[in-house]
């Protein structure tokens, strides 16, 4: 009766043209940051142009919860920087919908902290990206690492569960064992990370950012053994593929999500340049059922093998190509 | 009995999907599991749950039990959580 084919993130054992709905939706709210870091996969810093208005955002949260879509994560851009950002946990956790809220930290106020407790979010996770401060400052410009620390240290308190996700690169990718170390430390519920990917801003400063695969090597030796030592206490969770070897997947099984950007648009997945919807066009649904048509089309698969072939072409995923 | 509040469960065309959110797993049950989620979903106690089956699949109530307890079982065994609140 249940299938026990299991799998990670938001793969489904059944096929997405079996399901009536996505059943996790990754918002990125807005562009808006402020913070400029080197190794952001958005490139964000700025406002997007035409990003949804109020009524746009809230008639998506609506859609979110008429299709019963049981999970959604917030990001950016900062998520708290928007104006509405409270106003859409609310909404999703009103209607009982799973929420991740991911974020630099540097807004979680003790009274924001006071309204994610009292919201019961299914998690908040910070990005700490060093041990110290000055390898965390080093690669997120205008960040205090202090700031990211303090965030953990209130919601842990206040009873959110906490999260700290690291994003190695030449710079921090040492440090490795030292954040997994701090994070438990701070008694946050787990640490996320995984190799970094080559798209938005890291993109550009790929030569100076990515890790040497000596370094990889010892990244993951490094999280075996953290994983081991921290079982049962903390979830040390990574993630063991690249953005290539996610796409040679993904484009035989689509994951049961959908991206959606801060002007509304759907974007196929990140790493890819296709938009397979917008919400000032089209409605939620006939943005999903456009996402299961796109995985089947020639341009969109054709493109994968091209980037499975040449790998660097992953850094045009930000270079949009519509689907419509 | 009831699911975790983390335990997203929705009906699909042929069963239910039952999301995990807070591992980030899914696992898909068949119509007859979908039953018995949806019994999971209500507060429904195994025994409860099995009777309400047995008058509905017109089967006796010993084997429907056993079928829902193992059923539980496997959702556990998953690392699915339930909590332990129950209304008969």
């Amino acid at each position: 009766m249940l299938d026990p084919a299991m799998s990670t993130g938001v793969e489904s054992p059944i096929g997405i043209d079996d399901l009536e709905g996505p059943l996790f939706i990754a918002w990125q709210i807005t562009s808006l940051c402020n913070m400029r870091c080197h190794h952001c996969c958005e490139d964000s810093a700025h406002l997007m142009p035409n990003e949804m208005n109020r009524t746009m955002v809230l008639d998506l949260c609506r859609q979110i919860a008429d299709m019963n879509i049981p999970y959604v994560a917030i990001s950016g851009g900062e998520p708290m920087l928007h104006p509405q950002f409270f106003d859409v946990c609310r909404f999703f956790r009103s209607h009982g919908i799973a929420l991740k809220v991911e974020t630099n930290g540097e807004l979680v106020t003790e009274e924001a902290t006071r309204e994610m407790a009292r919201l019961g979010l299914r998690s908040v996770q910070i990005s700490v990206d060093g041990a110290t401060a000055a390898t965390h400052e080093q690669l997120r410009l205008k960040g205090r690492w202090q700031d990211a620390i303090d965030a953990c240290r209130r919601l842990v308190a206040a009873g959110v569960r906490t999260e700290i996700v690291f994003v190695p690169t030449q710079f921090n990718i040492r440090e490795t064992a030292a954040v997994i170390d701090l994070a438990s430390s701070l008694g946050v519920f787990g640490i996320y990370t995984g190799k970094l990917m080559r798209i938005g801003r890291a993109a550009k400063n790929w030569q100076r950012l990515c890790p040497s695969d000596a370094q990889y090597e010892e990244f993951f030796r490094v999280l075996r053994q953290k994983t081991d030592q921290y079982l049962g206490r903390m979830k040390v969770y990574y993630y063991p593929y690249d953005v290539i070897e996610e796409l040679r997947v993904r484009v035989q099984t689509p994951s049961a999500s959908l991206l959606v950007i801060p002007d509304g648009r759907v974007k196929l997945i990140g790493p890819l340049p296709f938009i397979c919807g917008h919400l000032a066009k089209h409605s939620l649904r006939e943005a999903w059922d456009r996402y299961r048509k796109a995985w089947r089309l020639p341009q969109v698969r054709d493109f994968v093998a091209q980037v499975v072939a040449k790998p660097s072409l992953v850094s045009r995923a930000n270079d949009w190509i519509e689907l419509y | 009995m009831k699911f975790s509040p983390n335990v997203k469960v929705r009906r699909e065309k042929r069963g239910s999907v039952v999301f995990d959110t807070l591992r980030e797993k899914v696992f898909v049950t068949n119509e007859t599991g979908a039953r018995i989620v949806e019994g999971i979903e209500a507060g429904l106690s195994p025994e409860a749950l099995a009777a309400q089956l047995s008058a509905e699949y017109d089967q006796p109530a010993e084997a429907i039990e056993a079928e829902v307890r193992q059923f539980i079982e496997s959702l556990r065994s998953n690392g699915i959580a339930l909590t332990e609140e129950t209304q008969r």
